[in-house]
């Protein structure tokens, strides 16, 4: 109640990142590129395997935060209009996604087993066809490239429509979008097939691609959720980013938390029911050498806590509680993805320490920083969207 | 079945004009009235001092209680009753019960919500009297029952017509 009756006066200010806040980036930068060049050159077997992770990590942030912005542009949502733009500053990552892809294929020989001549010969199944270097490598490519094709497209008649306030370019954003829900279902799916799955290319699930998407996003609404509390408090913006949108994306957050648990429970069920070799192997990395305490992690903090803690209403309207519940999220999804690569390392036993802070470090600080610049370049809310009116109205009865 | 009550609703042509009436009635003391609109307006709960329901409470509660229902169900048949050896595995093999948990919770909460729904609205309501036909239409009301606080026939009126109301009439009510 209440922000209904009492509309805040709107305001819009130029985004600008404080001095600390670059010095930190800039230092994150500075102590990732340092892990990275010396990773290379000393320890290659270790640092590939953190890179892989926090690529990753960020890649997956940075495409589901655009099918965000597609799936509300498809359903013509309204209540989102005055929030998109921070979903779409997400895509500003696109660039460095294609860059940090093509440099991981410096590293495939200490990643993947079809990344060295011997063993790549011993794929059978046509899997030396589908996992050909090459055929890996134009996937990639074609992901990246069209990704980056879309958001100048979708983005960049959001960002035209600030100046021309030309309405058709909504409706051209409708089709457009439909087409990158397309895009991305397909070649995301390939996109961790290709990165994360053939680390054991033996062992196949074809949920795979819907279970990256499924964290993903959960993580992207984790990410927004952060946003949205500090916009709503800052000096930069007044009126445009209210509670109601905050409750709107906590109440994602939540929907997706079950549907993560949803989508890595049918995954588990029926690998645990069939118990097939082939298949289970998998599940029994992640039960050995002390993966057990972090497979229950997940469950719990990535799922249990979350739902629990999302589901009554209050929760998702106080900054502290969803912004806390978001930081775990997001951490959880660093452990997801550490989960999914890590136990086919090291025979197996996990492994942590600078190297994975480090290459965490370099991603975060690339993806905040390519994020913030597009912040401090742009406006951060849609201006003249048509459907601006009902965001500002945007009220949720109960 | 409930019986009718007497009381004054007003008509309104304007969305705008009942919502500010509905608040204005509220202000005035009035705590029985009710608001009937073709369609749900925004605001209108507010506007009529209408609390949260208790239906999302006894959505949770009846999951929960569906949830045990389930594990109690496998746990009977599948353990104590009619143990079966499937493929090796326990007998209380918890990642087998849960789909049957799930759904469980799902009905219960499900099917509870809608019955907490018809007791919150008073459903259901055989051959209520009409009011105005237009109400589902194009038109909103404000209706006042007599059995409410501080009820006087003249002052409901004369408030309903200084409120902007089009048409004030003497009707009944569930």
């Amino acid at each position: 109640m209440g922000t209904h009756s009492s509309h805040q006066e709107l305001k819009l200010n130029k985004f600008e990142l404080s001095s600390t806040l670059k010095g930190i980036l800039g230092a994150a930068l500075l102590i990732g590129l340092a892990t990275f060049i010396f990773g290379f050159v000393k320890n290659p077997d270790r640092m590939w395997p953190a890179y892989l992770t926090a690529f990753f990590y960020f890649a997956s942030i940075a495409s589901t935060g655009m099918f965000f912005v597609a799936f509300n542009h498809a359903a013509n949502a309204g209540w989102s209009a005055s929030i998109r733009r921070f979903a779409e500053a997400m895509s500003a990552f696109f660039p460095y996604m294609l860059g940090g892809g093509l440099l991981l294929f410096v590293g495939i020989k200490y990643l993947y087993a079809w990344g060295v001549p011997e063993t790549y010969h011993t794929l059978t199944g046509g899997k030396q066809t589908y996992l050909a270097p090459g055929f890996v490598l134009a996937r990639m490519i074609i992901f990246g490239l069209g990704s980056i094709f879309f958001a100048k497209k979708i983005v960049g008649n959001s960002l035209k429509q600030d100046t021309t306030g030309d309405h058709q370019l909504t409706k051209n954003n409708l089709s457009l979008s439909v087409g990158y829900i397309a895009f991305f279902a397909i070649f995301f799916s390939l996109f961790s097939i290709d990165l994360l799955m053939s680390l054991l290319p033996t062992w196949y699930s074809t949920i795979y691609g819907v279970y990256c998407f499924a964290a993903g996003l959960q993580a992207t609404f984790a990410f927004l959720s952060i946003v949205i509390v500090v916009m709503k408090n800052s000096k930069w913006i007044s009126g445009y980013v209210t509670e109601e949108h905050q409750h709107d994306v906590g109440k994602y957050l939540k929907g997706f938390s079950v549907f993560w648990a949803y989508i890595a429970f049918s995954q588990f069920m029926l690998i645990w029911y069939a118990n097939i070799p082939e298949e289970t192997e998998f599940y029994i990395m992640r039960s050995l050498n002390g993966w057990m305490p972090v497979s229950f992690a997940l469950l719990i903090f990535r799922f249990i806590v979350p739902f629990l803690v999302l589901l009554p209403r209050g929760s998702k309207r106080t900054d502290s509680i969803l912004v806390g519940i978001s930081a775990l999220v997001l951490v959880m999804h660093y452990v997801d993805i550490y989960w999914l690569v890590y136990p086919n390392f090291f025979d197996g036993i996990p492994q942590f320490g600078l190297w994975e802070v480090g290459m965490f470090l370099f991603f975060a600080a690339i993806f905040l920083g390519s994020m913030f610049q597009f912040m401090s370049k742009n406006n951060l809310v849609a201006i003249k969207d048509p459907r601006l009116h009902e965001a500002l109205k945007h009220h949720v009865t109960y | 079945m409930a019986k009718a009550i007497g009381g004054i609703a007003g008509i309104f042509l304007k969305e705008a004009t009942v919502l500010k009436a509905a608040a204005r009635v509220r202000e005035s003391g009035f705590v029985k009235f009710d608001a009937i609109t073709p369609y749900p307006v925004h605001g209108m709960e507010e506007a009529c001092g209408i609390k949260r329901s208790t239906i999302p409470y006894v959505a949770f509660a009846a999951g929960c209680t569906g949830l045990m229902a389930a594990l109690a169900l496998v746990w009977y048949t599948s353990v104590v009753d009619w143990p079966l050896n499937i493929g090796g595995k326990p007998m209380f093999s918890l990642p087998a019960f849960i789909p049957i948990m799930f759904e469980l919770t799902v009905l219960f909460a499900a099917l509870s919500s809608v019955v907490a729904l018809f007791v919150h609205a008073g459903m259901p309501k055989v051959d209520p009297p009409v009011i105005d036909k237009d109400l589902t239409c194009h038109k909103f009301a404000i209706f006042i029952p007599e059995n409410d606080v501080g009820y006087n026939a003249d002052r409901v009126e004369k408030l309903l017509r200084e409120l902007g109301a089009d048409e004030v009439k003497k009707v009944a009510e569930y």
